[in-house]
């Protein structure tokens, strides 16, 4: 069975090597990605929306996207919005320790004090961020005694001090999302070529399953297409049409060839 | 690294891939900062490579048109040397972290967040590597380790 890609949160971090705030945007969403919400998140490296291929820049397109920038001149939310998509939210590390009175950082190769509270905060705020865009309600905190940083209000999940039932305790790998890649198709709607995020995987999926090809079938397939795509109102028939298509395509593609004898 | 350093005339730049999916990423990040840190403060700076994705940025097309870069990649992508590329520069040198590994294969990375002591390792045999060809780029023979 073709598992159809999940809907996870992407994060999108500059990691700037020239200033301290690209190093704190790096290392908090490293936290979040092998930490706080490694099941829920997944991350390219920006770069890679220039150098690489199409299933690459459907990223943000695909993932609803937070980006994380060192400073103000936003690199990583010009590039992803330039080269992918506009990001669902972003934040700035040298705003937010200006907002927030937060210590200042001075190191670039690794996290000094100031550096390591930081990158704390901003990976709390991305993980509460990544639960919003996911809708999803986190389990109840339990107090182990200490305070949380960060002051007055509701205490965070993950900070020191606090732990979060069924929050994973080890370490896990960030799930980089390069090569890997989107499956990504292009159909042609009144003439003009359209891509379709996921098509592939769900085409072989109902094939897997043996749907025919058949209008039940292409509504089927269109009400999985909507969930990674957005379909015009007005374009639905075109879309609904053009999807079959693709499946019946599909479906004799998949079948053996015959042996001349 | 200052503004300064960034646009003092001579220095050969650092374009570290700093891939936040994979280890190699991390140990080519370090590997950068051994060499500007310490093994070649002075001939050697560092800029953002995130900056180097801006297509109307005019300050990253100069800097990498006026001085030497050098590539450091983690993976085949090479997303260092084709954002040199893409921002008008011509690498003078590119180095991948794999083909140090090759060589040390015993030396694995722990991880992203934290390469470990094999990663850091890794990255010093590279950065000592990146600075002979720094040495070699200026025209200078190679210092004493």
């Amino acid at each position: 069975m073709v598992d159809l890609p999940k809907k996870k949160v992407g994060l999108i971090s500059c990691s700037g090597e020239d200033l301290p705030e690209g190093t704190v945007s790096r290392m908090a969403v490293l936290q979040v990605l092998e930490r706080l919400r490694p099941e829920d998140t997944v991350t390219l490296c920006l770069p890679l929306f220039l150098a690489g291929e199409e299933r690459e820049r459907a990223f943000a397109r695909f993932y609803p996207t937070i980006v994380v920038d060192g400073c103000d001149m936003r690199c990583a939310a010009r590039a992803t919005e330039k080269y992918s998509a506009r990001p669902a939210a972003s934040l700035v590390i040298s705003d937010l320790i200006a907002q927030d009175g937060l210590p200042q950082p001075q190191s670039t190769r690794q996290l000094d004090p100031a550096g390591e509270e930081v990158a704390q905060v901003v990976a709390q705020k991305l993980a509460r961020e990544v639960d919003r865009l996911l809708g999803t309600v986190r389990p109840t905190l339990i107090d182990l005694g200490d305070q949380a940083p960060g002051g007055e209000g509701e205490p965070e999940a993950g900070a020191a001090g606090l732990k979060v039932e069924g929050e994973p305790d080890a370490v896990t790998t960030a799930t980089c999302s390069c090569g890997s890649g989107i499956p990504v198709a292009q159909i042609s709607i009144n003439g003009r070529r359209v891509q379709v995020l996921a098509l592939p995987a769900i085409l072989e999926q109902f094939r897997e399953l043996g749907k025919q090809v058949s209008e039940v079938t292409a509504g089927e397939l269109m009400e999985t297409v909507k969930l990674y795509n957005q379909v015009p109102d007005e374009e639905a028939a075109e879309w609904r049409e053009a999807v079959l298509r693709e499946y019946a395509l599909h479906t004799v593609a998949a079948e053996p060839t015959s042996t001349a004898s | 690294m200052s503004e300064q350093k960034e646009t003092d005339d001579g220095r050969v730049l650092l374009v570290p891939c700093s891939g936040i999916g994979k280890a190699f990423g991390s140990v080519g990040r370090e590997a950068a900062y051994v060499v500007v840190e310490e093994l070649r403060p002075e001939e050697t700076g560092t800029v953002c490579l995130a900056r180097l994705t801006l297509p109307d940025d005019e300050e990253s097309r100069r800097l990498v048109g006026e001085h030497k870069t050098i590539a450091i990649d983690g993976c085949p992508k090479a997303c260092a040397r084709i954002s040199i590329e893409q921002a008008g520069g011509t690498p003078s040198a590119t180095f991948r972290v794999f083909d140090v590994f090759r060589a040390h294969k015993e030396l694995r990375a722990q991880g992203v967040s934290d390469i470990g002591d094999n990663g850091r390792e890794l990255a010093r045999i590279l950065a000592e590597e990146i600075a002979a060809k720094v040495d070699e780029l200026l025209g200078k023979q190679s210092e004493e380790k």
